[in-house]
């Protein structure tokens, strides 16, 4: 085991809160310590949902060890049951709590309660938040629609022509990047197809929803790191298909809605197709090619991930430098992009290793998770959040889903604008130092004299002196490491480097390295830099 | 490097433990209990026909309508052979593929579809002189269960290699709920089924499984069966001829079942069918108790 400071993924019982919280009527008892209840603060801070998290935790405490544990626990249920009356319950042990072994399943069973009861066996050590979060939706789909299954082998009958088709929509769960909205998009997007939607689950489905899955005529998998397990049982048990395309971006949904009208056995209206992207306006735009070739680094879970690749290169016309996951169970899914776009994956969980990789590729844009932002905001790249983990800042207020039409217009804001605030704090940057605009100058529009009387006490526009101390930060950390084999950069020439705008330094800079090794120069300085740019412009 | 010095009788110290005993036997990890389906174990002698005999009974199963898990336990990889027609890459293939990041590995990595809608993994072994075999039965058995394969399983059938050689290979009886034996009418497979016996002796001590009965097989007499198992309390099961069909049937890679029709062949059908019913309905435990190698000389003799 890793000790770190900050991790991907939680354990499996918070994945295993997440589908809880989405879910209406279902109650979790969790065996575990005091400690682990900071989880809720995940939803209600994170999130800022309105209610705590169903989940009561028997919250064990030393003295405890020394009594009756399982007991305690029992008692847990019993009073859960009675405070909340759930119409099912989950189980399991935290982390922490399965070390001690009380076999929470087991005592639950033996206490006769009236609604189902779903044990839930996450092993905390080997497994993590998505993949907890994926068997306990499995659990509980298979508990309570078993019951209701075809005897094995039975095959399902067509649906008959009269019948509109149905189709559940699964895997959004609490906590998860943008599913709210997400959710919105596609069944909207279905049910301009004319497909009806079944059941969204877990996202606000009671147990009674939960039981009616069968009913539906195939799936529609949204997140598979979330719904896969399910949606496999799904389709073995009640012979229903599943939706593999994930519509993040223009070319997905297109390819999405192909498959899921293939699936409902319907004509797709031509205005569909088109739907309400504003990519062709993009396109079409006098500038377009003004971002093109830009080289962007991607890292997130895999869905995410290779959604974002693909539109990174199809759609707007970057070039992948880099991608990876920090999710193994998909970590082929990732393999099979990176051989698409030539570049070697990068399948880790440490933060460390996805950092040094950043700083080895400078890229010109990151599309990661928050870890990412943090990364990039250390090493000066722009950059934007595609996928979870999740900060506050991915719960906006305003309608932002990543997939469908209006998805796929978010995510070019939200790209964009990184690469051209970067522009604009160079000019800012650039200016800096002009008589007119220097630190101590006052706003023209305030007057001369009001300037000299109080030198101190300017008013300046709050966004600009937060740009500049950024800046100025920026500039005292040393932001331009010498590689460690390369030729080394003379102090007079590092500060010169300095000068050239951010977006093109990283290229100057390899460039003038490679000048500099080419020509046997073991110091590079002002002269060389300006030796090099004269060659490579030649 | 430092060494020290051993005292020699120190060393002698111990008798050997008879075979079966001693602490050195792999626990089963309690988390991988294997659920509700019904579990038979087949060994016998190499060459006997268990990969045939199991591959039968697997479909004789689908027949009955039950949904089986065939799991092959040698290092051959053939036991699926005639289910799938192909040679299968094995859960040790797999988990290679992925570096032994087991949670990278998909159902369809290891798991194929075979005659009868068997479900087929060969569970593979490790290379000949290293490893262990009980730590591949041991990782295909968590595989299965993670990946929610046994829970919607009726029957699963290990079908296990030659011998019981060591602790590791003896790991799925820790699986199973009844050990069935292949053997033919001669000597040498007797004498093996009778280590095994002892084997599954060994293991009844600590898990649930319990001898099922024997399988003749290739044999048109049981008289030497029968003398062994009157002595040491077994049971035959079923009894399959040494017929020249079930021979070809392996040359055609493909079972009993899609073997052109015969009278004989219709025999050997419902024989299977038949053992199928009787397992899945039950089998009371036999108690056995192994016989010394040199009584099986004694009672056997050379012929």
């Amino acid at each position: 085991m890793q000790l770190t400071v900050w991790t991907y993924e939680g354990p499996p019982h918070v994945g295993a809160m997440r589908v809880a919280t989405a879910l209406r009527d279902v109650h979790y008892v969790l065996h575990a310590p005091q400690g682990d209840t900071y989880a809720d603060l995940l939803f209600t801070m994170i999130e800022r949902r309105s209610a705590r998290p169903p989940v009561t935790y028997t919250t064990f405490q030393a003295r405890d060890l020394g009594g009756d544990t399982a007991e305690l626990f029992k008692s847990s249920v019993r009073d859960a049951y009675e405070r909340f009356k759930p119409q099912a319950l989950l189980v399991g042990a935290s982390c922490t709590a399965e070390l001690i072994q009380d076999d929470p399943g087991g005592l639950a069973r033996t206490m006769g309660l009236p609604i189902p009861v779903i044990p839930l066996e996450l092993p905390s050590y080997q497994r993590k938040e998505n993949w907890g979060a994926a068997e306990t939706f499995y659990q509980l789909v298979r508990a309570l629609c078993l019951p209701l299954a075809p005897p094995p082998g039975t095959v399902r009958e067509p649906r008959s022509a009269d019948r509109r088709p149905r189709c559940n929509v699964l895997g959004a769960t609490a906590l998860g990047f943008r599913h709210r909205d997400d959710v919105r998009e596609i069944t909207g997007l279905l049910e301009q197809l004319g497909i009806e939607i079944n059941v969204v689950a877990p996202l606000n489905a009671g147990p009674s929803d939960i039981r009616r899955l069968g009913e539906a005529d195939f799936n529609v998998v949204l997140y598979p790191e979330t719904a896969s397990p399910a949606a496999q049982w799904l389709q073995r048990t009640f012979g229903q298909p599943m939706t593999r395309t994930v519509p993040i971006g223009v070319g997905a949904t297109r390819d999405f809605i192909r498959e899921v009208a293939a699936l409902a056995g319907v004509e797709i209206p031509p205005a569909v197709l088109q739907g309400d992207s504003r990519l062709v306006w993009y396109s079409r735009s006098v500038d377009s090619t003004y971002l093109t070739g830009k080289r962007v680094f991607v890292f997130g879970d895999a869905t995410h991930a290779v959604a974002a690749a693909r539109i990174a290169s199809e759609e707007l016309g970057f070039k992948v430098v880099g991608i990876g996951t920090y999710s193994r169970e998909f970590a082929r899914e990732i393999r099979d992009a990176a051989a698409r776009y030539g570049v070697e994956p990068l399948i880790c969980d440490d933060y460390l290793q996805v950092e040094a990789k950043v700083a080895e590729l400078q890229p010109e844009l990151v599309l990661g998770t928050q870890m990412e932002r943090h990364i990039a905001k250390r090493l000066g790249i722009p950059c934007a959040v595609i996928s979870a983990p999740v900060h506050v800042q991915d719960f906006p207020a305003r309608y932002a889903p990543q997939m469908g039409w209006e998805g796929a217009n978010v995510i070019f804001d939200t790209w964009v604008h990184p690469l051209m605030m970067g522009l604009e704090e160079h000019l800012l940057g650039m200016f800096r130092n002009d008589f007119e605009f220097h630190e101590g100058a006052a706003p023209s529009h305030l007057g001369s004299t009001t300037a000299r009387a109080n030198p101190t006490e300017v008013v300046t526009a709050p966004a600009v002196v937060e740009l500049q101390s950024q800046s100025g930060e920026a500039a005292s950390e040393p932001q331009v490491q010498p590689a460690a084999s390369g030729p080394t950069w003379a102090a007079d020439a590092e500060k010169e480097l300095r000068k050239i705008p951010f977006f093109v330094r990283g290229k100057a800079k390899r460039n003038t390295e490679r000048y500099a090794n080419d020509q046997s120069v073991a110091v590079i300085t002002v002269e060389t830099l300006y030796e090099a740019k004269a060659h490579y412009s030649r | 490097m430092s060494t020290i010095t051993v005292p020699f009788p120190a060393l002698k110290s111990k008798p050997r433990p008879p075979d079966g005993e001693g602490s050195v036997q792999v626990q089963l990890d309690p988390s991988l209990r294997i659920g509700t389906a019904k579990v038979f174990a087949v060994y016998g002698k190499g060459g006997i026909g268990k990969s045939t005999t199991s591959s039968n009974l697997s479909v004789a199963f689908t027949k009955l309508g039950k949904r089986v898990l065939q799991i092959g336990c040698d290092p051959k990889h053939d036991s699926t052979f005639t289910l799938t027609k192909r040679l299968v890459p094995t859960v040790i293939d797999a988990l290679e593929t992925v570096d032994f990041h087991s949670e990278e590995l998909r159902i369809e990595d290891f798991v194929y579809p075979g005659f009868g809608g068997v479900m087929c993994v060969e569970a593979g072994g490790p290379p000949a002189g290293t490893g262990c075999g009980g730590y591949v039965v041991g990782q295909t058995v968590k595989l299965l269960k993670e990946h929610h394969l046994l829970e919607d399983t009726d029957v699963v059938i290990f079908d296990v290699l030659g011998d019981v050689v060591c602790g590791g290979f003896a790991a799925p009886l820790q699986h199973a709920d009844r050990a069935l034996i292949v053997t033919a009418n001669d000597f040498d497979s007797i004498f093996a089924m009778n280590r095994i016996v002892a084997a599954i002796q060994a293991k009844s001590k600590n898990y649930n499984v319990r001898l099922g009965g024997v399988i003749a097989n290739r044999s048109a007499g049981t008289d030497q069966i029968d003398k062994f198992n009157d002595r040491v309390g077994l049971k035959t099961m079923a009894r399959f001829p040494d017929l020249d069909v079930i021979r070809r049937s392996r040359l055609k890679k493909s079972t009993l079942f899609e073997m052109e029709s015969s009278p004989e062949l219709e025999a050997v059908k419902a024989e299977y069918i038949r053992l199928a019913q009787a397992l899945w309905d039950g089998t009371d435990p036999l108690i056995a108790e192994p016989m010394k190698d040199r009584d099986i000389f004694d009672l056997l003799g050379f012929d």
